[in-house]
């Protein structure tokens, strides 16, 4: 309702309450509304961030490696859209749940420590991780973030996406997306390790975020690899997690300015 | 008709009483010339029957204006008119157009000066069955939605009092009004009418899902469409006629009520638009709009309240995908499990509930 003034706004609050109407407009004692009454607003106690000391920062590097015969890979069957399935020329997409490449490097681990920064705060990254929605297909597949960080997800596809984080303890939602839809920009505030991501609309579409409470995550590439900077010098559990693989976790003592490595072995079939 | 000014239509004279009083108790002055100069207009012809095509119910008329040749002929003429509008250059049918079945096939509305509104143009085909007018119901009949859009600064931008006294100095006009309404000045009451007669008229059905379902001839939809009706009514696949309505005898495919479907809300999941909150202050209402027909929608689109669904594909997509959640989502909303035959027959069969065009609903003269 744009516009109520003159005879037409005086009709229609008189419509409403007469009496009020006479009292109000009559006497000339109009006055605006009374605000509500707003809360004072706290001010804001700024969280102690902790500052990591460059000169004593050290890495953590390690490999995430699958024994045995690399799984055959699956093909992905789009054809309940068949806007999607032309979105990809052969028509061909891999199922990449498990991809094992050189040297038994598996892809799409998610790397992180677990324990070891108990009392520490970090300030979340203020650039937002994004989440693409690209071939109807979640890009990338794993994903890591810091709790409170912004998560960006973009559709880039001419079809509608409804895009569905199976949150269990952060707050669960999903956002339906057509084409040329603005990207959702949505945060977890607690850590979550690790939350499910599926499309409403397509049924192969999965991917995962691992929300942590600290800056130190990585997910592996194609050779398997992660590697984690600018850590404070101290013994850190690391845990390392794949879709199909599982969990397994890992002790390393990390020196003052030093480097430490890890290895996490999935023993396949 | 977008954001336009409530008109409170048959309460109007209520008013009459306490703003003399104020006149004479505060001796503020007096705006004689915006009070209504004449008691409710009445149609002075014979009535006339609106013929209702395959598949649509009687017409419901008000009491108080009793469709006749002469008012459905006058209201017809100003809904082509721009010179409802402040710059001569918008009529009702710059939005709701008979070339893409009575919208403007944008997601938005552009009114006077380029100016756009927030909310997608509905049909008029077949709004003479809606019990509240407008995507949040703020109008409760035609008359009462007639005069909204005319002084709407992003629609006609037009006071009433304007719009009357332009189009009372074009003496046919003034031939036309006495001739519908008897003897008297041109009022917005007699507009509002007029238009309204006239959209009653305006009405579209045997469509093929009109023909196979109220007509006996089940040839008249395809087996895919015939198959998407059977989605469309299951609760348990499409669940669409919980909402989209359809009677034994007739099909409106809206059950006149507002529902929050999670739809048109920001990034961070915050609803744009308040919807039917914003006439009822009521927490169940927020984002919640009126469940729009589905006849001709193959002809409407962009579709929802925004406009921001470009094809029909889309539509049943945002369904399968359960629309975007928030905390007044309509429980009957819900992730749908449905197949890529499924959704591609609920797509056939909306595409059959393209009906026949009204007669005698273009530009006079056409």
């Amino acid at each position: 309702m744009a516009n109520l003034s003159g005879w037409n706004g005086m009709r229609w609050l008189c419509g409403l309450a007469l009496t009020a109407c006479v009292f109000v407009a009559g006497c000339g004692q109009a006055s605006a509304p009374t605000a509500a009454t707003s809360s004072v607003a706290k001010p804001e106690e700024k969280p102690v961030y902790f500052k990591v000391d460059a000169a004593t920062a050290g890495t953590v590097t390690g490999r995430i490696v699958y024994t045995g015969a690399a799984p055959v890979r699956k093909t992905v069957d789009m054809d309940e859209d068949p806007q999607c399935a032309k979105l990809h020329k052969n028509g061909k997409v891999y199922d990449d749940t498990i991809a094992v490449g050189k040297k038994g490097a598996v892809a799409n681990a998610f790397v992180y420590i677990k324990k070891g920064l108990e009392g520490k705060k970090f300030e979340p990254p203020k650039e937002p991780v994004v989440m693409d929605q690209h071939g109807c297909w979640f890009e990338p597949r794993v994903l890591g973030m810091q709790a409170g960080q912004e998560l960006k997800a973009v559709n880039s596809d001419p079809v509608t996406h409804n895009i569905h984080p199976k949150a269990k303890v952060n707050r669960e939602w999903n956002q339906n997306q057509p084409e040329g839809a603005e990207a959702a920009v949505r945060k977890f505030s607690l850590p979550e390790v690790m939350i499910r991501v599926k499309c409403n609309i397509h049924a192969w579409m999965k991917a995962w975020v691992g929300v942590v409470d600290n800056p130190y995550f990585a997910v592996t590439g194609a050779d398997g690899s992660f590697e984690m900077k600018n850590v404070p010098p101290g013994v850190y559990t690391i845990e390392a997690w794949q879709e199909e693989l599982g969990t397994q976790e890992q002790e390393v003592t990390l020196a003052a300015s030093g480097k430490a490595a890890a290895v996490f072995t999935f023993k396949g079939k | 008709m977008i954001n336009g000014v409530l008109s409170m239509g048959p309460k109007r004279f209520l008013v009459l009483v306490p703003l003399s009083l104020l006149v004479v108790s505060c001796g503020e002055k007096a705006k004689v010339g915006e009070l209504p100069a004449t008691a409710p207009a009445k149609p002075v012809g014979a009535t006339v029957e609106i013929t209702v095509p395959l598949g649509l119910p009687p017409v419901p008329i008000p009491a108080d204006n009793p469709p006749t040749a002469d008012t459905i002929a006058l209201g017809r003429r100003l809904y082509y008119d721009t010179q409802l509008s402040a710059d001569n250059t918008v009529a009702c049918a710059n939005c709701h157009s008979p070339a893409m079945a009575f919208t403007d096939g944008r997601p938005v509305s552009v009114g006077v000066g380029g100016k756009t509104g927030t909310r997608n143009a509905p049909t008029v085909l077949n709004a003479a069955y809606n019990s509240l007018q407008f995507w949040d119901g703020r109008a409760k009949s035609l008359e009462d939605q007639a005069g909204g859009p005319i002084q709407n600064p992003v629609e006609m931008n037009q006071s009433h009092d304007v719009m009357v006294a332009k189009i009372g100095k074009l003496a046919d006009y003034q031939a036309a009004f006495d001739k519908a309404f008897g003897q008297g000045p041109i009022t917005v009451d007699k507009v509002e009418k007029a238009i309204a007669s006239f959209e009653r008229t305006v009405l579209s059905g045997n469509s093929p899902f009109d023909k196979y379902q109220y007509g006996g001839d089940k040839k008249a939809m395809s087996a895919a469409a015939i198959r998407g009706l059977a989605v469309f009514k299951d609760k348990a696949k499409g669940n669409c006629a919980t909402c989209h309505t359809i009677e034994e005898k007739y099909a409106l495919f809206s059950d006149g009520k507002f529902h929050n479907i999670g739809e048109g809300l920001d990034a961070k999941g915050e609803l744009k638009d308040q919807g039917r909150y914003g006439e009822t202050k009521a927490e169940e209402d927020r984002g919640a709009f009126r469940t729009p027909t589905l006849r001709n929608i193959a002809k409407t689109a962009p579709y929802m309240h925004d406009g921001s669904v470009k094809t029909l594909k889309d539509v049943v997509d945002f369904y399968v995908g359960g629309g975007t959640s928030n905390p007044h989502l309509d429980k009957e909303i819900k992730e749908l499990k449905l197949s890529k035959t499924e959704r591609q027959d609920l797509v056939a069969f909306l595409e059959a509930l393209t009906g026949d065009m009204p007669a005698n609903s273009g530009p006079l003269g056409q």
